[in-house]
């Protein structure tokens, strides 16, 4: 039921994983993986907070160690309501660290080499990696592990189909369904002897006869068709397994089940007499090669094979069973020597770990700060819970406190977070747009920029300072009058365009014709005039067309769908949200309903999506150094702010600095 | 009888620091000064650059050639969160390297900077079979690589810059040229051409800082060319520029060798000869 699994480093290696379908593992590879796409637009953006990530019609649940630096993702489809996937994912943290902790604490050691003093020395060990051998077993556990809970959660389902009214029945997939579906899409890039296999099993079962063994049967092929994408497998092609096991299998329905008896007595005497029950690990390690080597027999394959998961079941169990048993010996000691003197102690020989419970003040007086800084709620909230869930399980060295460490944290975390994954040079763009040749028959377009925002904010105003600054590169400018609401509007931009026409340009007296306003009047359709706009600016060459349009609340949704058509009748090549930096919880209200809007009512007509490109804050100097707004748009949409308004004159147009902003949030 | 003889044995510190044991004593004394402190400034320089960084947009192959290069084997990854920074062995030049692998993801990706110091050399790794595609992108990137190259104080050299076309097992070779040649041809043009269209951008701007009367060096300067006209790598101000052309098995499932047949006929053979190779 699961599309894929994968236990990896922070740092981009992944230790170990497994596809569970054919699909899943073909993009596993690729940078559109599931697991992929949760690193870049999740974490490294700092939206993790809600524990769940949807892509392409995948959930994903995630966990981290954070001491090991470890991350365990599990990929399903959306559809499915998997119970049982956090109890999964907390299961195998615990399983896998206890198995493998000196291994991985050595491997993120030699990840985080800071100096090259002992260059000779710790070059040693670092010839002898081999991942393969040092995993051995892990796929053996997790099976074990998986199986378990998907039959407890299939338990449950039954035991709830059973009992209460028919309408439930109606919602959730019955039981036997959701346990046929990977193996159903297994079959799609299968053989048909595959295909027919699948049907065989699924007859079996409905008539009601050996439906357990069928049902193991089908898990060990789900591991064997994810078997390929683990640097922990066996290095057998995928494809010729499965031929070999379909071609053993239609013979098996025939075969009888005494046959059955006596080989699974045979070998469960040989194994448990070659290995003991403490060395576990490979023992299972044993049976795999045991099973490889049968796979050339006839006729008994799938007995064996069956066999060997038992096999590996009893290792797995004892594997999980001994580890829960020393975890439990491990954590009581601990707890008690943890006394208060021992935590002063371990304080001053230097490492402490931060739990939940050291973190949850020192967040909690951060939120408060962040909300000082005029950082909307929401906002501040998920910030520092993405903080706190990077901090739990962290040493921190030396004297270092609690406080700083978070600090630390979150000062990474705001500067993530408005750094610009996208180009934020308007200027390179606009060129390369006038630069890239057109067909000889057509004149090419201007670049065209739009400004929207609510009312007020000043999108006016620093569209002209834009228009100044664009001037003053040497672009010719063109004006759209697109607000026919607001009385003044119009005039205002006319009054704004003859004092630009004025203007000197690089010494020059005037820059008459560099500059102008095209406008329709009032109560016109906005849309036509910035399409009639746009053909007056490449008739007459002019480099860029600016758009101004009426400010709107975002709740009006007639208003909202008029400037979703300005959007789509004229494919801006930008467009940019104008709000101001006075905004508090509403900056987060404002823009995502203009985002959702702009993207909703845009698709709806019939034109590519488009949202917000990106922002300008204005007023900004009216807010000393509460600047908590630029987090809050940058958060909420995950595009750049483009420029800052800071004054009443044409000049006074700026670029953020991250630095600086992220100094100001902090500073107390 | 002896008891006169202790006297001359107090002798007073003038009779013993005759003039010209005073000359010697202060030569000595200067000449070991001069080679602790010669000793000291080595070790400082040395200390100062002995790092590798890989840069390079997401998806370029860094942190596979990390793996490949540290633990000789092509494990599988993902985005990297994280730099990553660990030893790699040279057995040719019998001493080890530090590789420091920084994320390329836009957010995160200015940490390099902090390596910088540290480094000795920069490999900007490119993914040649996606740059005609990205090639913008990479070319941003690469651009603030190399302003930050050459806006380093002058009192130390530089490190070098080398362009590793990666992936390139990915193109088809032809006729006339293998598939390495073809990538690194293909990477240096098409970086050219998006550097030159940022530096002609760049040239004669007016930035947005510049128009009030404040501070008005935001231009994000480093790509000066000795020659006129166009921008070329070889004639790039801030020194030479490498090209490689390598590729990893990465997503063949763990076929490379978990046992050490050691690695001279992959496709890293060239990295790892320029690896040998740095002073």
């Amino acid at each position: 039921m699961l599309d894929h699994c994968s236990i990896s480093h922070k740092g981009g290696v992944v230790l170990w994983s497994r596809s569970f379908t054919p699909a899943a593992s073909h993009t596993a590879a690729s940078s559109t993986s599931p697991v992929n796409s949760l690193v870049r637009e999740s974490l490294i953006e700092g939206r993790s907070s809600d524990g769940k990530y949807e892509k392409d019609g995948y959930a994903v649940k995630w966990t981290f160690v954070n001491d090991l630096e470890l991350i365990f993702v599990v990929a399903y489809q959306r559809i499915l309501q998997l119970t049982y996937v956090d109890e999964l994912l907390l299961a195998l943290r615990t399983l896998f660290i206890k198995l493998f902790k000196p291994f991985l604490a050595s491997f993120v050691a030699s990840l985080h080499v800071t100096g090259s003093a002992k260059l000779s020395s710790s070059a040693a060990p670092s010839a002898s990696w081999n991942f393969r051998k040092a995993f051995e077993g892990w796929d053996g556990v997790f099976d074990k592990l998986l199986r378990g809970l998907e039959d407890k959660a299939a338990q449950e389902r039954r035991t709830r189909v059973a009992h209460p009214a028919r309408a439930v029945i109606d919602v959730t997939p019955p039981v036997e369904d959701t346990s046929t579906i990977p193996s159903q899409s297994n079959a799609e890039v299968q053989d048909e002897e595959q295909i027919a296999r699948n049907v065989q099993a699924l007859k079996n079962r409905l008539r009601g006869r050996g439906g357990q063994a069928s049902r193991r049967g089908r898990g060990r092929t789900d591991v064997g068709s994810g078997r390929d994408s683990l640097p922990a497998s066996d290095s057998e092609t995928p494809t010729s397994k499965r031929k070999s096991r379909a071609k053993v299998q239609r013979k098996w329905g025939e075969a009888a089940p005494t046959e059955n008896d006596m080989a699974s007595l045979d070998y469960s005497y040989d194994s448990s007499v070659s290995d003991g029950p403490a060395s576990s690990l490979d023992l299972s390690a044993l049976v795999d090669n045991g099973s490889l080597g049968t796979r050339t027999q006839d006729g008994l394959y799938e007995v064996k094979d069956w066999e060997f998961g038992s096999q590996s079941d009893k290792n797995a169990d004892d594997v999980i069973a001994q580890v829960l048993k020393k975890g439990g010996q491990d954590a009581k000691p601990a707890s008690g020597s943890l006394g208060a003197l021992g935590s002063i102690f371990s304080r001053l020989t230097g490492s402490k770990v931060l739990t939940e419970e050291d973190l949850k003040p020192v967040l909690e007086a951060m939120k408060q700060h962040l909300m000082k800084k005029n950082v909307a709620k929401e906002i501040a909230d998920k910030v520092c819970d993405d903080v706190g869930q990077s901090l739990v399980g962290k040493k921190v060295g030396g004297f270092q406190s609690t406080t700083s460490a978070v600090r630390q944290a979150l000062s990474n975390s705001i500067t993530r977070i408005l750094t610009p994954k996208t180009s934020t040079d308007l200027l390179l763009s606009i060129r390369t747009k006038l630069s890239t040749p057109v067909a000889a028959s057509q004149k090419r377009l201007p670049y065209s920029i739009t400004f929207v925002g609510v009312n007020g904010v000043g999108k006016s105003t620093n569209l002209s300072k834009v228009c100044f600054w664009l001037i003053q590169n040497g672009f010719r400018v063109l004006i759209a009058a697109c607000d026919t609401f607001r009385s003044g509007a119009v005039e205002q931009l006319r009054v704004h365009v003859r004092n630009l026409g004025m203007l000197g340009v690089d010494g020059a007296t005037n820059s008459k014709g560099r500059v102008e306003l095209y406008e329709r009047g009032y109560g016109k359709d906005a849309a036509g005039i910035a399409r009639e706009a746009i053909a007056y600016g490449r008739d007459n060459d002019f480099d860029v067309v600016l758009i101004d349009t009426a400010g709107r609340m975002q709740d009006n949704e007639p208003l909202m769908r008029a400037l979703a058509k300005l959007v789509a009748t004229n494919n801006p090549d930008k467009i940019i949200f104008v709000g101001e930096a006075l905004v508090g919880n509403e900056a987060v209200d404002q823009l995502t309903k203009f985002d959702r809007a702009l993207r909703d009512f845009s698709a709806a007509s019939g034109g590519q999506e488009r949202g917000i490109d990106g922002m300008l804050v204005t007023k900004w100097d009216t807010v000393d150094d509460k600047v908590g707004a630029a987090l809050s748009m940058t958060y909420v949409t995950g595009q750049p702010i483009i420029f800052v308004g800071c004054g009443q004159t044409y000049t006074d147009l700026r670029q953020l600095r991250v630095a600086n902003v992220v100094q100001a949030i902090l500073s107390d | 009888m002896d008891a006169a003889s202790p006297t001359p044995e107090v002798l007073s510190p003038a009779a013993v620091f005759t003039p010209q044991l005073q000359v010697v004593a202060a030569l000595v004394f200067a000449v070991v000064l001069v080679i602790i402190s010669v000793f000291l400034a080595r070790r400082k320089s040395t200390q100062r650059g002995d790092a590798v960084i890989l840069a390079g947009c997401s998806d370029a192959g860094k942190t596979a050639i990390l793996s490949t290069l540290v633990y000789k084997q092509t494990l599988p990854t993902h985005a990297s969160m994280q730099t990553n920074a660990a030893l790699m062995a040279l057995p040719q030049a019998h001493k080890t390297l530090r590789l420091i692998d920084v994320p390329g993801h836009p957010r995160i990706r200015d940490q390099f900077r902090e390596y910088l110091p540290h480094a000795k050399a920069v490999a900007f790794v490119v993914d040649s079979s996606t740059i005609s595609r990205n090639g913008a992108a990479v070319a941003e990137h690469l651009h603030m690589i190399m302003n930050a190259l050459t806006s380093l104080p002058p009192s130390r050299g530089a490190p070098s810059l080398t362009i590793v076309a990666h992936k390139c097992d990915l193109l088809k070779p032809t006729a006339t040229a293998t598939a390495e040649q073809l990538a690194i041809n293909r990477v240096r043009t098409i970086l050219e051409r998006e550097l030159e269209k940022r530096r002609a951008s760049h040239a004669n701007d007016v930035g947005v800082e510049s128009m009030g009367a404040e501070d008005s060096d935001s231009q994000l300067g480093g790509l000066e060319c000795t020659g006129k006209g166009e921008f070329k790598f070889a004639e790039w101000e801030g020194g030479e520029v490498g090209f490689i052309g390598t590729a990893v098995s990465v997503g063949k499932h763990a076929v490379v060798s978990a046992d050490e047949k050691h690695s001279e006929g992959d496709g890293l053979a060239p990295l790892r000869e320029w690896l040998e190779d740095l002073p």
